[in-house]
């Protein structure tokens, strides 16, 4: 049996649902990331592992054992905050032996263990600074020791890197995971962000208005999107309806179903044999960086083109383009 | 540079209108003799050394600071955990809780004092309790202020889930965390609280007069007879309210700065 299993979990706040039907299966030691949009019920999820909310029906079992009547206390259950949550009156060394404190380890033992788990989240030299003397990065760092300390069976992180700012996100992120592996901790992460999703997990469900719309490997995920919300929260996939698109390539489409998915970076500009192909003229042009997004216009229909930011190479808006897609890039929508 | 002009004259003048009464009085604390000269002529301790030697005053202050101290161990005592826990467990409550704090500010001290003779004065409860028992009353819009406040500050909840989770229990996670966590705004409370009652007057003359004189009374009876002891009171009175307002400042401060995490 799997070593974190969630039953038939609902919850329901007076007559709204905000969870229906929730069931998943965790490995040890995988890494485990809930992604939706805001308000879909994922950090409830998180709530009701930890035992800081009660689920109105269902379970949830951690090593076969379940935890529906067991204090969050004895659940050995970590957590990690989006405020992180810091003890203000205390440094960054008390904040880190607080678990261990709580369960009256000894001083000498303590000590050497906030030592070591300071070193594996890099804050060695800030052991007696006070959480408002650190930035938020260092903070959430803290907070990340103070839970790793106690070896919980289970890490939840809630949002934990949503309010630092870009750079330092994606350094943590890269952190985070090599912990994560280094430790062989299993770990559930939630965020809205879908690119830190694809970045750390073995695995993402991904949530929709308190269901578990789809489940996979990232790589899953972003390559085999199985419905129109998929499709448009994870990347920026171009979706048509079969008649739409059946008038843009001009052909008839094989299977039985009513929508389309294309990748914008499937859309290319040289011609291979089998391929659909779709006259648009380029409209508009968006440049982040490396990738270069190119909307075309198609009948009174729009789609989109990705393409890397090759030198030499340049779309001139206004002008009519042939493009192509693989028909293997046509993804069925559900 | 003609507006800047301007601009300083207005505050000199602003300053002056508020610091000179208060320098004065300081001033006529320590005066020999101030009748028709711009400055007094002459400087003495005579006046604060008289008062602090007035068995009376030391009285008086020890009943101020004993009847405001104790009503505010009072309400702390018990505004400070119905205020934790509505906020934290009850919040759709609260709303009870700021109308009471209105109340406090609606009702003059006139009328307070009137119906507390008519209510308790027949029925044999002495009046200084009644007067303990409003004061207690009357603080609650500090203590309120400043428990919440410092709730908010800290993200009360989330810093008890998060105690309870490395393993707390409840009463740990409050005595450990959140209580040390909110102490800096609790303690702020407290001192606004002790130096609004310590220089009430209207109830304690109108309801317990020189029954119970605090220094209030005091002051109240030696502006009659010597001008240079009263400025003494009021100097005495001035310098513990200064102290009291660095503290709460510095409190504050140090409340905020934990906010900042």
């Amino acid at each position: 049996m799997s070593y974190v299993v969630i039953e038939g979990l609902h919850k329901k706040y007076g007559a709204s649902t905000v969870l229906s039907n929730i069931d998943m299966t965790i490995e040890k030691g995988e890494f485990v990331t809930l992604l939706g949009p805001s308000g879909c019920g994922k950090s409830t999820i998180l709530r009701i592992i930890a035992g800081l909310t009660d689920a109105t029906s269902g379970a949830v079992k951690i090593e076969e054992k379940n935890m529906n009547n067991i204090q969050p206390k004895n659940r050995e259950v970590g957590m990690v905050f989006q405020s992180y949550a810091l003890f203000p009156n205390m440094t960054v060394k008390e904040n880190v032996a607080f678990g261990l404190k709580m369960k009256k380890v000894d001083a000498k033992e303590i000590e050497q263990q906030v030592a070591e788990t300071l070193e594996i989240v890099h804050l060695s030299d800030k052991v007696n600074a006070y959480p408002h003397e650190l930035s938020g990065g260092q903070q959430q760092r803290v907070a990340l020791a103070r839970a790793l300390i106690v070896r919980p069976k289970v890490l939840l992180l809630d949002e934990p890197l949503s309010a630092l700012d870009a750079q330092i996100r994606k350094k943590l992120q890269v952190d985070l995971r090599s912990i994560q592996m280094k430790l062989g901790m299993t770990m559930i992460l939630v965020t809205h962000d879908q690119e830190e999703a694809m970045a750390v997990s073995d695995r993402i469900f991904v949530m929709n208005k308190g269901e578990i719309a789809q489940q996979g490997t990232p790589t899953e995920i972003y390559t085999k999107p199985e419905s129109e919300f998929i499709a448009n929260f994870i990347g920026n996939y171009n979706v048509f309806t079969r008649k739409e698109l059946e008038q843009m390539v001009g052909v008839t489409l094989p299977g039985a179903c009513l929508k389309f998915a294309i990748r914008p970076e499937a859309i290319h500009f040289e011609a291979s044999v089998g391929d659909l192909h779709m006259k648009g003229i380029a409209k508009e042009s968006v440049m982040s960086g490396n990738v270069i997004r190119t909307s075309f216009e198609a009948g009174n229909r729009f789609f989109s083109v990705e393409q890397l930011h090759h030198r030499g190479y340049s779309i001139e808006l206004g002008k009519s383009y042939e493009s192509y897609v693989a028909l293997e890039d046509v993804i069925e929508l559900s | 540079m003609k507006k800047r002009g301007f601009a300083d004259l207005f505050f000199l003048f602003l300053v002056l209108y508020l610091v000179l009464p208060i320098l004065a009085t300081a001033l006529y604390a320590f005066a020999t003799n101030w009748n028709s000269t711009v400055l007094p002529e002459g400087l003495t301790f005579k006046w604060l050394g008289t008062l602090f030697q007035d068995a009376d005053f030391i009285q008086a202050f020890g009943r101020s600071v004993l009847l405001s101290g104790g009503a505010v161990l009072i309400g702390l005592l018990f505004i400070v955990p119905a205020i934790f826990v509505i906020v934290l467990y009850f919040p759709k409550y609260e709303k009870w809780i700021q109308m009471a704090v209105v109340m406090v500010y609606a009702f003059p001290g006139v009328i307070l004092a009137v119906g507390l003779i008519r209510a308790y004065s027949s029925i044999g409860v002495p009046m200084i309790l009644a007067v303990l028992g409003a004061y207690v009353v009357s603080i609650l819009p500090y203590i309120y202020q400043g428990t919440r406040n410092s709730l908010r500050n800290v993200n009360a909840r989330q810093l008890l889930d998060a105690a309870e989770l490395l393993g707390a229990s409840k009463v740990q996670a409050f005595s450990k965390v959140l209580l040390p966590a909110v102490y800096p705004g609790l303690f702020a409370g407290a001192l606004l609280s002790f130096s609004v009652l310590f220089g009430e007057f209207v109830l304690i003359n109108l309801v317990v007069g020189s029954r119970f004189e605090t220094v209030q009374i005091y002051l109240m009876k030696k502006l009659s007879t010597s001008g240079h002891i009263a400025s003494s009171v009021v100097f005495v009175y001035l310098v513990l309210m200064g102290i009291l307002t660095f503290a709460i400042s510095i409190l504050t401060k140090r409340s905020k700065g934990v906010a900042n995490t």
